[in-house]
């Protein structure tokens, strides 16, 4: 890989939450990497690592309690419009507007990042061609497949051919075709010169797609680098088996008790 | 592209999305014109139906002898007999299309005659009681002629009494009529007397009056329909405004988009605005439809004729014959006669210009409209602010509810009080002012700048509201329902320590308070309870509301004390300086207070110790001290020199927040004249906390002023000792005393503003220490 200035810097990111149990969280604890250009960055780690989090602070919609990040140089906080312009976001959560159209809602999105109208009409057509979603783009959203809905998102994601994309589950709960067709895109999308920041529990597709892997647990990332890098480190030749290892270890070591992962 | 093209975009997708909804389509368009004037035309049916059965209804009255029951079937044929006469001759007046002749008309149709009222007689007179209490009758008459051997003038004279059932409304109607038929019987019987005696009934009226209204009769309708159409407009406005202003908040929060939107590139008061604008259309469009078919309710249903028939004048007979007379007979220009017939004849034509009602509702509408905007703008931007703050569409419904009737229960309560007129105070007060607004507007009675005062100030409350949403509206722990919920923004063991509270917080409070002291000072004090009954509220207000609330609420929240309350020892001059301003400050305030009264040109006595005079001056002097000076001057300086100045320093500067405290304290004094007084010498007490950075030199101050008046009051009137009043100059009367300063005045305010001024000169305010909201956690820790 080229080695190119990262233009995505998490440094030190911390967050605080208060819990209703009484005492304060830290779903992210000092958590730091860089992301190139044309590197497809796998965030792992068991639920409620502090992935999801981390994330929403790069993307700006948390603000953290310390440390801080930078897109593309802008910090999200502090130039709230240019950093939030490199960033192509997309989760689990994210919903649609059910009474809109998915051609509708691109221009809505199109729209609000400031594209006129001619980038706006090519763009959907591009989009709508590339994720095949001809059958269903001038229906409302409300009727969508599950399926047909993550193509949707991922197309608003898209919409605005951002430098930066952060996915946090994009192939939670859709079928083997859909998830081949969401890794597809990611994969090429990432031939394409973007920085993609992926969060999945996929440990299988996550091998495949990404280059280089940080494995996060209890907020704290454990383990960082490439695949040879972390067999290194670990002496597992699978993802899967490095994760435990890593995630187990450390959960051992911090808590004294066996190492469960998920 | 525009900076602000944003909100275009952002309104016109939410108003996209709005209008394909069917929840909105179903308030917005078919309630108002299907269901409305569905609703109206039932009510409509209804009314006259009743109207119908109450006229084939029969009613039964028994009496105790059949002597009795012939008697009062002839009185029965007496009435039938009149009313026919003089529907006559009402026709014969006017022809049958007049309207004014309409409520007359309507009130003889709705009287009883022979044939409604079934008389029975009773089988045995002792159950008359129980014949009526059963419900088999409507009521029971039984008469007794007097007996009038002693007396001629009352001969043939009559005894009535009538039974009924209080809880049967046809009983009640039916006395009523008995009532009624009585005593038009009885007016009958004066009327053979008078003209058997005087030859002539004209004696009877020796003054006619007749009534002109110079309004034309479709504005008389419009008085009718301006106590109804606000506080109806009013709730279906705020109808209107309710389902998109949910829907574009909680709703999009709780489907997840709310999250993309808060990623894309637009800042979120352009989000907001957009989304602001969308609710406020929606509502507008709502009320245009719900006028719109209002008015053809009003146009085609028959409500019009009913509102104009309880609205028409009553035109007496009696003044009928004068006016016919008056129009016939041929006068003289410029006699009173003359001047008579003119506005006879005026009125008559206004009558026939305006025949129809329906013309001045259509020129109406537009007017209307226009002034449901400025409510609608206010609303929309509650609305939005309150439902940015919930989570889910449910949450957000229940939050509604106390919107709503912040909106309708002024509208409602203006509706009722038709005398209010949109003056002073009133045209500030959102809602109220509107409301009235609105209706001044359908009369057409209003000033450019009472107008001027109401939209502006109704466009200032929007824009707060509006502000307060796109604040709330950006919040992570709203964005994110697993950030943590509110409980962590209320219990104590999740809040983080600061040094003051935010500026926000110490507004609120003391604006929670202010009612709660007002409400305990009318509720607890009790001036006939003598001085005890005016020391409690001071008490009760002093330590309950202005010292504990504050400093627990400091407590509760980990707020810094020491910070908060400025709890520290100023400095040995500050403190003599701060003495020296205390001794001077009595005839201070009273310059303020009689040069602020001529101002004003208020007759009514300033100084707190005419009211201490009365009953307060037989207090023993240590009790009337430590409850009127010592108590307050500690108790409010924590409240608003603590507490409130701490807040407001945190946000917007020193300076600013000492003007704020001292407008916040003034206005905390009720009565209207003591705001200026108070008002300004809050503002020193503010500047000389924040210079010497201490509460202390406030608290004597204070206690001074509050304490050395009443010392000098109450020895004047107490041992007739006046040394310390003629040592302020005061007046020992309740008279105004005359504006202007007195060489003594200008000594002690000389003294006073030294003593600041040096305060000022030698301090050095610290810098300050981040507040409530903004403390980082790294900081912290």
């Amino acid at each position: 890989m080229t080695e190119t200035e990262p233009i995505v810097q998490a440094h030190e990111l911390t967050k605080i939450f208060p819990t209703t149990e009484g005492d304060e969280k830290r779903a992210a604890d000092g958590v730091s990497f860089n992301v190139r250009p044309g590197e497809i960055y796998g965030l792992l780690g068991p639920n409620g690592a502090g992935k999801t989090t981390t994330l929403r602070m790069i993307a700006g919609l948390l603000t953290p309690t310390s440390g801080h990040a930078l897109l593309a140089g802008y910090d999200p906080r502090l130039d709230r419009e240019t950093a939030k312009r490199q960033l192509g976001y997309l989760t689990a959560s994210t919903g649609l507007y059910q009474r809109l159209t998915p051609r509708e809602l691109l221009n809505y999105f199109g729209e609000l990042i400031g594209m006129d109208r001619v980038a706006r009409l090519r763009r959907i057509d591009e989009l709508i061609e590339w994720l095949d979603m001809k059958a269903f783009s001038d229906l409302r959203c409300g009727g969508l497949s599950t399926g047909q809905k993550q193509r949707t998102n991922i197309a608003r994601a898209l919409m605005g051919d951002p430098p930066i994309l952060i996915m946090d589950e994009p192939t939670l709960g859709l079928d083997v075709l859909t998830n081949r067709v969401v890794l597809d895109f990611i994969r090429a999308e990432g031939a394409r010169g973007k920085a993609i920041i992926l969060s999945t529990h996929y440990l299988d597709d996550a091998e495949v797609i990404c280059n280089r892997f940080g494995l996060i647990h209890d907020g704290r990332i454990v383990g960082e680098g490439d695949l040879p890098t972390l067999r290194e480190q670990t002496g597992k030749r699978r993802l899967s088996e490095i994760f435990l290892a890593l995630c187990g270890e450390s959960e051992h070591v911090l808590e004294g008790g066996e190492g469960v992962v998920r | 592209m525009g900076r602000y093209s944003r909100i275009w975009t952002v309104y016109r997708k939410e108003l996209i999305e709005t209008l394909r909804d069917r929840r909105t389509l179903m308030a917005m368009v078919f309630v108002p014109i299907v269901l409305y004037p569905v609703l109206m035309l039932v009510l409509v049916q209804a009314l006259s139906s009743e109207k119908g059965r109450q006229e084939q209804r029969e009613y039964r009255v028994v009496v105790p002898t059949e002597a009795q029951k012939q008697w009062l079937e002839g009185v029965l044929a007496n009435e039938d007999a009149e009313v026919a006469a003089w529907q006559q001759q009402l026709e014969a007046l006017h022809g049958s299309d007049a309207v004014e002749t309409a409520n007359t008309r309507e009130q003889l149709r709705t009287r009883l005659g022979s044939a409604q009222i079934k008389i029975a007689v009773a089988d045995d007179p002792s159950h008359l009681w129980d014949l009526v209490r059963s419900g088999l009758f409507h009521a029971a008459v039984i008469t007794r002629e007097i007996d009038a051997q002693s007396d001629a003038a009352r001969d043939g004279n009559r005894l009535v009494q009538i039974l009924y059932s209080d809880t049967s409304p046809l009983s009640e109607v039916v006395s009523g009529q008995l009532n009624r038929i009585l005593s038009n019987e009885a007016e009958r019987q004066i009327r053979t007397r008078v003209e058997s005696l005087a030859g002539s009934l004209d004696v009877l009226t020796p003054v006619i009056t007749s009534n002109l209204s110079t309004t034309s009769p479709d504005r008389q309708f419009a008085k009718a329909l301006a106590l109804i159409v606000p506080f109806l407009l009013v709730t279906m406005t705020v109808t209107g405004a309710m389902y998109p202003a949910i829907d574009l908040t909680a709703g999009e929060r709780e489907r997840g988009t709310l999250e993309t939107l808060a990623v894309s590139p637009v800042p979120t008061g352009q989000i907001v605005a957009g989304k602001f604008g969308v609710i406020v259309t929606i509502a507008m469009l709502t009320t245009t439809l719900n006028l719109a078919s209002m008015t053809a309710v009003i146009h085609y249903g028959g409500i019009g004729d009913i509102i104009a028939a309880g609205n028409a004048a009553t035109t007496d007979l009696d003044a009928a014959a004068a006016e016919e007379a008056l129009l016939e007979n041929p006068a003289q220009p410029g006699s009173m006669e003359w001047l008579q017939k003119d506005h006879l004849q005026r009125r008559q034509r206004l009558e026939l210009e305006k025949a129809g009602k329906a013309t001045f509702v259509a020129e109406a509408v537009p007017v209307v409209l226009l002034s449901m905007i400025p409510f609608a703008v206010l609303f929309g931007g509650v609305m939005l602010a309150v439902c940015s703050f919930a989570r889910t569409f449910k949450e957000a419904q229940n939050y509604m509810m106390p919107v709503m009737m912040s909106a309708i229960v002024p509208a409602m309560v203006v509706s009722y009080m038709p005398t209010i007129e949109l003056k002073g105070v009133l045209t500030v007060i959102p809602v109220a002012n509107i409301v009235i607004l609105m209706r001044e507007l359908f009369l057409g009675n209003f000033e450019a700048s009472t107008v001027a005062l109401c939209l502006i100030s109704t466009c200032f409350y929007a824009a707060a509201a509006v502000v307060t949403a796109a604040r709330i509206y950006g919040n992570e722990s709203v964005l994110f329902s697993d950030v943590g919920s509110y409980k962590t923004l209320l219990q104590r063991k999740f809040l983080r320590p600061a040094a003051a509270p935010s500026a926000s917080f110490a507004i609120l409070l003391l604006a929670v308070l202010f009612p709660i002291n007002f409400y305990v000072q009318s509720s607890l004090g009790d001036p006939m309870a003598g001085w005890q009954g005016l020391a409690k509220p001071v008490v009760v207000t002093q330590l309950l509301l202005f010292a504990a609330t504050p400093i627990c609420l400091a407590w509760y929240m980990k707020l810094d004390l020491v910070n908060t309350f400025s709890l520290r020892m100023p400095k040995p001059t500050h403190l003599a300086l701060a003495v020296l301003m205390g001794l001077s400050v009595v005839p201070v305030s009273q310059v303020i207070a009689k040069n602020v009264l001529a101002l004003f040109g208020e007759s009514a006595s300033l100084s707190e110790f005419e009211f201490l005079a009365t009953s307060m001056m037989s207090m023993p002097v240590v009790a009337l001290l430590l409850i009127f000076a010592v108590l307050p001057g500690i108790c409010e300086e924590f409240a608003f020199r603590g507490f409130l100045q701490s807040g407001l320093r945190s946000s917007m500067g020193a300076g600013r927040a000492a003007l704020l405290v001292g407008l916040i304290f003034g206005l905390y004094h009720i009565q209207l004249i003591k705001i200026p007084t108070t008002g300004i010498l809050g503002i020193f007490l503010a500047l000389v906390c924040w210079r010497t950075g201490s509460l202390l030199p406030g608290i004597i101050i204070h206690i001074c002023n509050n304490g050395l008046g009443t010392l000098a009051a109450w020895m004047s009137e107490n041992q007739s000792d006046t040394r310390l009043l003629d040592l302020y100059g005061m007046v020992d009367t309740l008279d105004v005393p005359a504006a202007g300063i007195t060489l003594r005045d200008a000594i002690f305010l000389t003294i006073f503003l030294a003593a600041l001024t040096l305060i000022w000169i030698t301090s050095k305010p610290e810098a300050e220490p981040q507040a409530a909201s903004s403390t980082p956690l790294a900081a912290a820790q």
